[in-house]
C-alpha cells in the first residue's frame, strides 16, 4: 500500500486536530484539579507536551506542502468535567483520541512517519495509563479493528 | 567446425575430438544448471515472507510473556501476595502482596488478548501448523489465593520487588522490540504491533506502582 502525499497531510491534520483538541482540554482538566497540586503540575507538563506536538506537527504538514488547520477557539469535551476525578477521566479520554489519530499515521508506509505514530502512540498511552491508573490492551486502537 | 562435423562417434569411426567434447559439454551445462535448481526448487520451500516471520516471532514472544507472568503469580502467591483472608489491614504489608498479585494478573490478563489478536492475524496452512506452544489455559491456572495466609515478611516483599522488576524489564524490552519491526509490516498489522507496544510500555509504571504500595 503506498499512501499518496495527500493522505498523508490528512491524517498529519488529523493528529494536528487532537493535539489541539488535547491541548484545549488540558485547559480544562488542570482547572479543576487542586491548585499547585502534583496533579495540576502533571497536567500542565502534559498540556505543554501538545503544544509542542501541535508545532511539530505543523511544521510536518507545512514542508508537504500542505495547510494546517488553525486551532478552534473551544472544543466538545468528550466527557463532563465538573470534579477533579471528572477531570482525570477527562486527561486519559484526550490521550485515547491522541493515541488513535496517530495510530492512523503508523498506516503510513513511509518508515520514519510510522515509527514517529508509534512512539506518539506509546507517549500518549503511558500519559493516559498515569491519570487512569489502570491500562488497556489496545491503545489508540478502535475496538471495531480487533477480531474475534 | 569442420573436424566437428566430421565427427559421428559411431563405432569404427574416428572418435570425437577433444575439441567437439567440450564444446557440446559446454552446450549442455546450462541446462544441467536449470534441471538441477528445478530439482532443488521442488525439494526446498520457498521461506516465509518477512511478515509472517516476524508475526511468528511476535506470537512466540507473547507466549513466553504469558507463561512468564503465570510463574510470576505463583511465585507472589507462594510467598503470600495475596493478603489472603487472614491478611493484615489493606495498607500493610500483606495488602501491597495482595496489590501485586492482582497488578500482575491483570496485566497477564491483556498479554492473553494480545496474544490472541497476533494469533488471529497469522493462518498457517494445515499441514505447516506448527506446536501450539504455552497452553494459555494451562498458564491460566496459577490461583491468587493458592498461597494465601504465607509469610509477608520482608523477605517477601524483596521478592515481590524483584519478580515486578523482572516484569518490568521483559514489558520494556517487548515494546521497543515490537516499535523496532515496524518497518515494511502491512499497514494493520503495524498498527496492531504499534498499540501493543504501547500498552506494553503502560505496564512499566504500572507494575511499579503496585510494586510500591505499602
Amino acid at each position: 500500500m503506498t499512501a499518496s502525499p495527500v493522505s498523508v497531510v490528512a491524517l498529519l491534520r488529523a493528529a494536528l486536530e487532537a493535539e489541539q483538541a488535547a491541548s484545549y482540554g488540558y485547559g480544562v482538566v488542570g482547572s479543576h484539579l487542586p491548585q499547585s497540586s502534583a496533579q495540576q503540575g502533571a497536567a500542565t507538563t502534559d498540556w505543554i507536551t501538545h503544544l509542542r506536538a501541535a508545532d511539530y506537527l505543523t511544521a510536518l504538514i507545512q514542508a508537504r506542502g500542505g495547510t494546517p488547520a488553525p486551532a478552534a477557539v473551544a472544543y466538545q469535551l468528550p466527557v463532563p468535567v465538573q470534579t477533579a476525578a471528572q477531570a482525570r477521566v477527562l486527561a486519559a479520554a484526550l490521550e485515547e483520541r491522541v493515541a488513535q489519530a496517530y495510530l492512523a499515521l503508523v498506516a503510513v508506509p513511509e518508515p520514519a512517519l510510522r515509527s514517529y505514530g508509534a512512539g506518539q502512540v506509546r507517549a500518549a498511552a503511558l500519559r493516559a495509563e498515569a491519570w487512569r491508573g489502570s491500562t488497556e490492551p489496545f491503545p489508540g486502537l478502535p475496538a471495531a479493528s480487533l477480531r474475534g | 567446425m569442420l573436424e566437428d562435423a566430421e565427427v559421428t562417434g559411431d563405432g569404427g569411426s574416428p572418435g570425437p575430438s577433444r575439441r567437439a567434447l567440450l564444446a557440446g559439454a559446454a552446450a549442455s551445462l546450462p541446462l544441467l544448471l536449470t534441471a538441477c535448481k528445478g530439482v532443488q526448487a521442488l525439494g526446498t520451500p520457498p521461506p516465509p515472507a518477512r511478515d509472517i516471520r516476524v508475526l511468528a516471532a511476535a506470537i512466540a514472544a507473547e507466549e513466553a510473556m504469558v507463561a512468564r507472568y503465570a510463574t510470576a503469580l505463583r511465585q507472589l502467591t507462594a510467598g503470600g501476595g495475596t493478603g489472603g483472608a487472614g491478611g493484615g489491614a489493606a495498607g500493610g504489608p500483606a495488602g501491597a502482596g495482595a496489590a501485586a498479585v492482582a497488578a500482575v494478573a491483570a496485566v497477564r490478563a491483556e498479554h492473553v488478548a494480545h496474544l490472541a489478536q497476533l494469533r488471529s492475524r497469522l493462518i498457517h496452512p494445515p499441514a505447516l501448523t506448527s506446536s501450539p506452544g504455552p497452553s494459555v489455559a494451562a498458564t491460566a491456572s496459577a490461583s491468587p489465593s493458592a498461597g494465601a495466609g504465607a509469610g509477608a515478611g520482608t523477605g517477601a516483599r524483596a521478592s515481590r520487588k524483584l519478580v515486578l522488576s523482572e516484569l518490568e524489564q521483559a514489558e520494556q524490552t517487548a515494546s521497543d522490540r515490537l516499535i523496532g519491526q515496524l518497518d515494511g509490516l502491512p499497514p494493520a498489522l503495524a498498527q496492531l504491533f504499534a498499540s501493543i507496544a504501547a500498552s506494553e510500555a503502560t505496564h512499566v509504571p504500572y507494575l511499579r506502582a503496585a510494586g510500591q504500595s505499602r
